[in-house]
């Protein structure tokens, strides 16, 4: 490798995505007049320099690059409209040189062996980093010497020396290069001695095909360029590298936001739209503050904040005061932070740093040619998102969706089948009613009932990104839905985890998937000892049976589905009695899944009603299961008015009785009192059985049957508890006393309460005794 | 001028105002700014600067202590504020700093900070723009020698540096008369049919601390003539520490009473002001629970030089637990019974479980809790 020749050619360092760089990077363009301008980046993606040129494509956009192997890795090489690399090949287009990338392929950078490769940020930002020798450090020599230079952080230090000052190409080429060889001073990483030695190799290879040097312009990160001139390249080095994995590139849009979250000396850019303002400026950075205060106060007036035209002022002749006073030669962002936070926002500085400081990250979201580089996902993404009207900033937005009128309809199936195919985009965040439910569930059964969804949706690139990859499962996003929901049902182990499949397919509205479900769901039901697999299944199948199938598209008809239902329904009965017999440990699947069937049982004309009853009622008399679930049994039996008052106060108090084991009596209650309490408690004879029980167990036994019993009785809400204490006070005939209870009950004022005398306070002692 | 030497001169020595205190640091800096100095000001704001938050490396022989321990951004906004023609509102909780800050701000700008009009309830316009002697008054009828100037009028008329404290003590129509003061810069007086003009130089410091809004929430006409700065209460256990020990060591030898506390206790006395401000222990592992009482810096300083009193005239001569746990009941248990449950229950959750000085203290505070 001749080295000699290497420092021959022109170089240019850069530091990514800095505003001033690129000024004056153009400049000595406009000197130097390449033929062949050289950039860093992956050189497998020469071939989009065109779709990055075109007239079309709005920065900020990035490269990606992905396997295409099925494993999942990614990386992405980020441009904005002021980042130097892409204003180097924008130049070479309008210029008529030729403009190549130069750094190693993707296939190479996605093989390397590095920390996990999380999306895009991680890696590229890695890949992108010019010269921090060891980024994991806690404080790295970047920052360290920013503090040293009375700078608060290593991006105010960037700014006050590097991006304020107007630099010509003559001075700033030298001092960039100096910075960089103090940072390069320090043992560099292997990997990036290796993609030097590619680099230099790929820039001689321009050099030996016929070019002069001299008309060859390398723009590179400063630590790359630092390390060409200083002839510090081992050609052995990039043996080293890895073989490459099969890849893909293409160019997707990216956004400001993600670009301010990479941090660090590679990209460094803690707010894109204030270096956008900058770059549209021509880096005269007073303007791009004066512009970004203008923003604030417009967006401090939407939020009905005062910010007049003189605070405006003031806030601007006070950032200029103070990067006078910092002897800077222009506002750099924190003076614009400080400044705003003393006038704007009267010294509260929550407003900035909570939401006002978005806007000087911006919200842009970039654009792509459409001639090229998007592929069927993405354009079938961009036009649902389009046509349907979905939020495509990256913000997040909510809205929702009324599922009684068709379009909208779609936009559900648009968005669950985003959901299933683990593309991020938009995620569920309840029925947009006031009701409560917590983390609300996505799909399945609930998913059926909505007849109103709320979502939240945010584009990020990671959406594109995942479109991207996701490619490889099918070309629609319907056929990725479809081969996901299969995939998932050739895992399904059990009924219940088919019927699931079963019903996100009629969600998603894959009808192919829809038959298969049904098949699979068919075939394990038969073999499916699982009572509570069954039972949600029979449950899945009655809620299809009662909504979903209008949303089901397929052609296998409503009938198919109501015979399997009630096929498994039949299924589930029969395991009852085994799946009763169940320990104490188990019970508790158990009795959902007894709830289940009967929900089922009431809800769906179509399941065997009088079958379930029977064996209910089997459940209720028999005692070789477990007494919980015969005391739901009873309840269940109960509350559907199977069984007579006087029944079930007899049946009641033969469980309580003294001669059955009191920690079966208890668990009998706990299944007992699952059920509507309300409804048990406020019958004087359950009461009563209840009642005789308690007093009748031993204290020794008592003690061992208190949690069971506090389990069961704990559950009672406040307005159980008044009826169980009437009723037991009717029992007892404690009718005056009760009368004193109840107005302490009714007593809302504390300190009336205080007064009541002795007496009552008595009376709640004995209430709580009873509790 | 004549009336500001008066002053200073009446002012008994037990507490010297900044400009005297430190006049041999402002005159070493005044000597030695080369930097282009705002019309009125005795310094530039690069000395200005090197004045408050002090100076690693002596000038012209002098060494610079620092006036103010905290954030470098605060003060650089404070002083290109007052070079403005906007006033500067300094607002935080009490006991972090404003009026010592206002008071050195102006000391080195002006070269005087005894322009200060304390805003309290009872605060009248009289008191913003200038009052009569009255004897004078009805002898000779409206003269200007029978007028009496608010400080803030003396600040306009030699082009100094005005200090308001607590504006929001006062009332607003009170606040708003600060309006056209900050706005035209000038007073009318209409009983002598003239309107006196403010020279270059002069501003208006103001300071209300964050507990008090509300009281009297300054009108936003009023605002808008101010640039606010928050002075933060300190965050940095290491940096209260040695603010606390520095400013306690001054009022020592300022009253001339006292002995040094062993620095083992400040920290313990800062460890707990800082725990129960954030309501949560170092490690972060208990909660605690946070009294009413404003556990400032400044309380900090007033406990601990309190305690070395104790110590001194009381006790053994050197400050034990048994005197910090005495002066720090008075000062965390102000008002509120609540208050004495939140110490008490720090001390058994917190000091009893830790070794050393927090034994000690919490023995010596148990007894004083009691009840």
């Amino acid at each position: 490798m001749d080295l000699a020749l290497l420092s021959r050619v022109q170089h240019f360092p850069v530091r990514h995505h800095s505003p001033r760089t690129t000024a004056v990077l153009l400049k000595w363009l406009e000197r130097v007049k390449p033929t062949v301008v050289l950039v860093e980046g992956p050189c497998d993606a020469t071939g989009l320099v065109d779709v990055l040129c075109d007239a079309q494509t709005r920065p900020p956009v990035a490269i990606l690059g992905y396997r295409t192997d099925g494993t999942p890795s990614s990386s992405l090489w980020p441009f904005a409209a002021y980042s130097p690399e892409y204003q180097a090949l924008k130049w070479a287009r309008a210029n008529g040189a030729r403009a190549e990338f130069i750094d190693i392929p993707v296939g190479v950078s996605l093989a390397v062996d590095r920390a996990p490769p999380g999306l895009g940020v991680e890696s590229e930002s890695e890949s992108m980093e010019g010269s921090t020798p060891v980024p994991d450090e806690a404080v790295p020599l970047t920052e360290a010497f920013a503090r040293s230079q009375g700078h608060r952080s290593f991006e105010e230090f960037w700014e006050a020396a590097f991006e304020a000052p107007d630099w010509s190409p003559e001075q700033f080429r030298p001092v960039l290069i100096a910075w960089a060889d103090v940072v390069n001073a320090g043992p560099r990483s292997a990997y990036h001695r290796q993609r030097d030695a590619f680099m230099a190799r790929k820039v001689l290879e321009v050099v030996a095909s016929g070019v002069a040097p001299e008309k060859v312009a390398v723009v590179a990160g400063a630590a790359h360029t630092a390390a060409f001139l200083a002839g510090d390249v081992d050609p052995k080095e990039e043996a080293k590298l890895p073989p490459p994995g099969p890849c893909a590139v293409t160019v997707i849009p990216y956004s400001f936001p993600r670009l301010a979250e990479q941090l660090g000396y590679g990209a460094g850019n803690r707010a894109p739209h204030f270096y956008q303002k900058a770059h549209e400026a021509n880096c005269d950075f007073r303007r791009a503050t004066l512009e970004v205060l203008l923003d604030f106060a417009a967006h401090l007036r939407m939020r009905g904040f005062s910010a007049s035209l003189s605070d405006v002022l003031e806030a601007y002749r006070l950032a200029v005061t103070l990067s006078d006073l910092r002897e800077k030669s222009a506002p750099g962002l924190d003076e614009l932070r400080e400044a705003t936070v003393a006038t704007l926002c009267r010294g509260d500085a929550t407003h900035v740093d909570s939401f006002l400081w978005k806007s000087v990250v911006g919200h842009e979201v970039g654009q792509v040619a459409s001639r090229i580089g998007q592929n069927s996902l993405q354009a079938e993404f961009w036009r649902e998102v389009g046509e349907r009207r979905l939020p495509r900033t990256d913000s997040p937005e909510t809205f929702s969706l009324r599922l009684n009128n068709p379009v909208e309809v779609g936009s559900s199936v648009f968005l669950h089948r985003l959901r299933v195919a683990g593309i991020p985009y938009a995620s569920l965040s309840g029925t947009g009613s006031s009701r409560k439910g917590g983390e609300a569930e996505a799909g399945g059964y609930a998913a059926l009932t909505r007849v109103r969804e709320a979502w939240q949706a945010q584009w990020t690139p990671s959406t594109d990104v995942a479109l991207v990859e996701k490619i490889v499962l099918g070309d629609s996003l319907e056929a990725v839905t479809t081969r996901v929901l299969q995939e998932r049902l050739t895992q399904a182990k059990t009924t219940a985890q088919a019927a699931d499949v079963l019903l996100e397919s009629v969600i998603t509205g894959c009808s192919q998937t829809v038959v298969q479900a049904l098949k699979v769901c068919d075939a394990h039901a038969a073999t499916d000892a699982d009572l509570p697999s069954l039972a949600s299944a029979a449950r899945a199948l009655s809620g299809l049976m009662a909504y979903g199938t209008s949303r089901a598209h397929s052609d296998v008809g409503d009938e198919a589905v109501a015979s399997l239902g009630e096929k498994t329904f039949g299924r589930a009965l029969l395991r009852v009695r085994d799946a009763s017999a169940c320990g104490p440990d188990a019970v508790a699947q158990v009795l959902d899944a007894l709830r289940t069937l009967h929900e089922v049982a009431l809800s769906q004309p179509r399941a065997d009603k009088a079958g379930w009853f029977v064996e209910a009622r089997g459940l209720m008399e028999s005692h070789a299961v477990n007494p919980a679930t015969s005391g739901l049994a009873t309840g269940l039996l109960y509350l559907a008015r199977e069984l007579p008052e006087a029944e079930v106060a007899l049946e009641v108090g033969r469980r309580l009785s003294q001669a059955v084991d009191p920690a079966d009596a208890a668990a009998y209650l706990e299944g007992f009192l699952q059920v509507n309490a309300l409804v048990l408690v406020k019958s004087r004879d359950v009461v009563k059985a209840l009642d005789d029980f308690l007093v009748s167990v031993e204290p020794e036994r008592f003690r061992q049957t208190l949690p069971v019993l506090r389990r069961a009785l704990g559950s009672l809400g406040a307005t159980e508890r008044r009826y169980l204490m009437e009723n037991v006070m009717g029992v007892r005939q404690l009718k005056d006393k009760g009368r004193a209870v109840k107005a302490v009950l009714e007593e809302k004022d504390k300190a009336t309460l205080k007064d009541l005398s002795a007496d009552l306070g008595k009376a709640l002692d004995d209430l709580d005794d009873l509790l | 001028m004549s009336d500001q030497v008066d002053s200073v001169q009446l002012m008994p020595d037990i507490r010297l105002p900044a400009e005297a205190k430190y006049k041999n640091e402002l005159d070493a800096l005044a000597a030695h700014d080369d930097k282009p100095r705002p019309p009125g000001w005795a310094l530039s704001p690069r000395a200005v600067e090197m004045y408050i938050l002090g100076s690693p490396k002596p000038v012209g022989g002098v060494a610079i202590t620092p006036k103010y321990v905290g954030d470098k951004g605060l003060i650089q906004v404070c002083i290109a504020t007052l070079a403005s023609d906007r006033a500067l509102m300094l607002v935080g909780e009490p006991g972090t700093a404003k009026s010592w800050l206002s008071e050195h701000l102006s000391a080195a700008v002006s070269g005087t900070s005894a322009l200060v009009v304390q805003g309290t309830a009872g605060t009248s316009e009289d008191h913003i723009k200038y009052s009569w002697n009255y004897a004078l008054l009805l002898a000779q009828g409206p003269t200007p020698e029978a007028l009496v100037p608010s400080p803030i009028l003396r600040a306009m008329r030699t082009g100094k540096f005005a200090r308001f404290e607590e504006v929001t003590r006062t009332s607003p129509e009170i606040q708003d008369s600060l309006i056209s003061i900050l706005s035209e810069k000038q007073v009318s007086v209409p009983e002598l049919g003239e309107v006196t003009s403010a020279q270059r130089g002069f501003n208006l410091i103001a300071t209300a601390n964050t507990r008090d809004r509300g009281v009297n929430e300054m009108s936003a006409a009023l605002k808008r003539r101010f640039n606010f700065v928050t002075v933060p209460v300190v965050e940095d256990l290491e940096q209260e520490i040695q603010i606390v020990t520095k400013r306690e060591a001054e009022l020592r030898t300022d009253y001339q009473v006292g002995v040094p506390p062993p620095e083992e206790l400040s920290r313990v006395l800062l460890t707990l002001f800082h725990e129960l401000r954030k309501g949560v222990t170092k490690d972060g592992k208990t909660k605690v629970r946070t009294p009413g009482a404003v556990l400032s810096t400044a309380e900090a300083i007033s406990v601990l030089f309190n305690s070395s009193i104790l110590a001194q005239q009381f006790g053994s001569g050197t400050v034990t637990s048994q005197e910090l746990a005495a002066s720090l009941v008075g000062a965390v248990v102000k008002e509120q019974e609540d208050d004495v449950k939140a110490l008490r229950e720090y001390m058994e959750t917190v000091a009893k479980s830790r070794t050393g000085p927090w034994k000690e203290l919490y023995t010596a505070s148990k007894k004083l809790l009691r009840g």
